[in-house]
């Protein structure tokens, strides 16, 4: 509960233009440990590979948000799914310190144990609405999510709109 | 200037309900020199309360009724207990359903009217034909597409009745989908026409124009070019200066006198408190599940069953919108994230066919019914991972590459489908849930099926790579958006609850119009209807006043 933003970046450095003022943004319900445990759950489900991921969009402030508002009622499930977790990932690789501590093959095979779970599928859902949801939720940034799809982020738009559409009108 | 009036003024109508058909009934009732109260249960927005917001709109009730505070109850029969379960969804606003809706602005066929003089009984269906004709209803279709502003081409769809006027604007620019879904359907020998839809493509009546920002579906609309009546009647019904609106409104009960005339509602206003609103008669339009609730809810000495219930009928028959969705990818960009929905639509499979061995059918439209977190999380293949990097790659690729084609397909009415009062779970006001009794007839399953596949041969014949429908789409239907049917429509009053001019049969000065009183749902696209019955209610009650035979 009690990191601020720059130890967040000191420990992951994945946020190289993250501003000052953001710098010292602290999250609302998270504590430490737990945000990296899902933050690296999160960075399975959306990797930042050739292009921005869930960390680079900053998803787990998203979920911090989520979690601290609209979403109250699924804190418990977060708390006993990443309990689960770390039963599991015990169990598969005995010895492991965190899901965050292992590498990123292993953490695919820890998910995908898990991926039926509701916990999963709730991780997935936040994930998912913090890379593609607005920015002001405090995930998509520089509208990541938007750009990987190909989405134009403006107001109005004139025809022709596509490929096919634009062909028909030569 | 808006009216005010006091709950202690007895106005000349209660308006349950500021919606689709609501809306329709404020402004003309008000226009026509009535003095008019609105009770709507949701808020006031207006263009600037609008936003692209996805996570608030889609995952958060953003604009629609929030289940945490107004739960539902679902159960397939009613042998089986009822479990809480979303069920129902509808506009909670100013404008209601007309607000946030996809703007397909279908009329009902003409033989919609007559299915059962036409095709007989159903077996474990109860289909019946409609009091009223298409043409008895066609003037006020012409004077909805009029009034509220309806873009499309009159005559382009070749099952359509006649028309007695065209539509006051021209379709709105074709999109890749449609383009597509036109060559691959003509291919096949189909008709395939420029979709009606409630978005003005032109400037009308004081609105700007649709400048294709691709928040239609589900969204409110920023540049008031959807014609809801939030943006298109409500205006001139608070002009009148006999219109009040009282938004945050929620009715819990319409209360009836010693002579069995309802004489008013009691109503909860923002800050929880009860309000016995006095009135000269009641309109309710709270939506095919709201008003048949707001009905059984309103018990009293004279209507022990629920007001307006003599025939046992309130509430049931509920109809709900079917229909699956395929989607193709195609190998150039389609960027159908941008403008409508839906720009092609077709009626070929619209009509029963009794060689294909049921009843129904379905009107297909090409349509991109996405927006990104949504398509993220359940628009993908199931054939490939649903996350991970191969995942995130696909999603990236298809995002701008494809286009769906929706079905929407029959749903016959059943007696034991309906609406009724949770016995145990209560709203955050304390009033007994919605329960929802739903389960498909067996030919509603078979009109998925049979469309499914023409579905597929049309995205195959537009050179799709890929085709895929979310099976969960051909599943039984247990979430609406659609709520018809629960307070049917008809000339005896043992067997329907209003008469042909929406007047309930046991209350002379109480009137349902939207959804409910739909007695069949064509191939769903209900909002012209309800709205042509809106009118033509509205004109109904303007005489009827007049003879003082209200």
């Amino acid at each position: 509960m009690n990191i601020t933003r720059r130890e967040w970046v000191l420990a992951f450095s994945c946020w190289a233009g993250a501003s000052r003022a953001q710098a010292q943004q602290r999250f609302t319900w998270l504590d430490a440990v737990s945000a990296a445990e899902i933050e690296a759950i999160a960075r399975q489900i959306i990797p930042d590979d050739d292009t921005p991921g869930a960390g680079r969009a900053g998803v787990i402030w998203f979920i911090d948000g989520a979690l601290a508002g609209y979403d109250q009622d699924k804190r418990e499930l977060y708390t006993r799914g990443l309990a689960e977790t770390q039963a599991k990932r015990e169990q598969l690789f005995p010895g492991s310190a965190s899901t965050a501590s292992l590498t990123a093959d292993q953490q695919v095979a820890l998910l995908q144990a898990i991926e039926k779970t509701e916990f999963f599928q709730q991780v997935r859902l936040h994930t998912i609405l913090g890379f593609f949801g607005h920015p002001m939720y405090g995930g998509n940034r520089d509208m990541v999510g938007w750009k990987l799809i190909g989405v134009e982020h403006a107001m109005r738009f004139e025809p022709p709109f596509g490929y096919y559409d634009g062909a028909a009108a030569k | 200037m808006s009216a005010q009036y006091r709950p202690t003024d007895t106005v000349d109508f209660i308006v349950v309900g500021a919606g689709a058909a609501g809306g329709v009934m404020a402004k003309e009732l008000a226009t026509a020199g009535f003095r008019v109260v609105v009770l709507e249960q949701g808020p006031w927005r207006h263009e600037k309360d609008f936003t692209h917001d996805e996570v608030n709109v889609m995952f958060r009730s953003g604009l629609t009724n929030d289940h945490r505070k107004q739960p539902n109850t679902f159960r397939k029969t009613s042998g089986d207990p009822a479990k809480p379960q979303p069920a129902v969804e509808y506009g909670r606003m100013v404008g209601g359903g007309s607000v946030h809706f996809t703007t397909n602005y279908w009329r009902f066929h003409p033989e919609d009217f007559r299915e059962r003089s036409a095709l007989g009984s159903i077996p474990s269906a109860d289909l019946q034909d409609w009091p009223i004709t298409y043409d008895e209803l066609e003037p006020y279709y012409t004077k909805a597409e009029w009034e509220l502003g309806i873009s499309g081409l009159g005559g382009s769809n070749p099952f359509d009745g006649p028309r007695s006027k065209p539509y006051p604007l021209p379709p709105m620019p074709v999109k890749s989908s449609g383009v597509l879904f036109e060559r691959a359907a003509k291919k096949l020998g189909l008709h395939p026409f420029p979709a009606p839809v409630a978005v003005i493509s032109q400037p009308y009546r004081g609105r700007a124009a649709c400048v294709h920002c691709g928040f239609c579906e589900s969204f409110g609309c920023e540049m008031g070019a959807k014609s809801s009546t939030l943006a298109a009647l409500i205006p001139g019904a608070v002009k009148s200066g006999r219109c009040e609106i009282r938004p945050n409104s929620y009715v819990r009960k319409i209360e009836v006198g010693n002579d069995g005339r309802v004489r008013g509602a009691i109503y909860f206003d923002d800050a929880g408190r009860e309000i016995f609103q006095r009135a000269k008669a009641v309109v309710v339009s709270a939506n095919g599940a709201e008003t048949p609730r707001l009905l059984l809810m309103s018990k009293s000495k004279a209507f022990p069953h629920g007001l307006a219930n003599s025939s046992g009928n309130v509430g049931k028959y509920l109809m709900f919108d079917n229909g699956a969705l395929a989607v193709g990818l195609f190998e150039h960009p389609l960027n159908e994230y941008k403008s409508i929905v839906v720009t092609r639509v077709l009626h070929d499979f619209y009509r029963t066919d009794p060689k294909r061995g049921f009843y129904g059918g379905g009107g297909l439209d090409s349509r991109f019914d996405n927006y990104p977190a949504g398509f993220a999380l359940s628009g993908m293949p199931k054939d490939m991972p649903q996350w991970g990097s191969e995942w995130k790659r696909a999603v990236g690729q298809y995002y701008t590459h494809m286009n769906g084609v929706l079905a929407h397909t029959s749903c016959l009415a059943v007696e034991q489908n309906s609406i009724s009062l949770d016995d145990n779970v209560k709203d955050a006001w304390g009033l007994p849930a919605l329960r929802v009794t739903f389960k498909n007839h067996p030919d509603d399953l078979r009109a998925i099926q049979f469309c499914a596949e023409r579905q597929k041969e049309i995205l195959e014949t537009a050179g799709a790579k890929k085709i895929w429908i979310d099976p969960e789409s051909m599943a039984e239907t247990t979430y609406s958006r659609h709520l018809m049917g629960t307070c049917r429509m008809g000339d005896d009053p043992h067997s329907s609850v209003v008469n042909r001019w929406n007047r309930a049969h046991d209350v002379p000065n109480l009137f349902l119009v939207d959804g409910s009183s739909l007695v069949t749902c064509g191939r769903q696209q209900p909002t012209a209807t309800i709205q042509a019955l809106a009118y033509r209610t509205a004109d109904h009650i303007q005489q009827a006043a007049r003879r003082g035979e209200i």
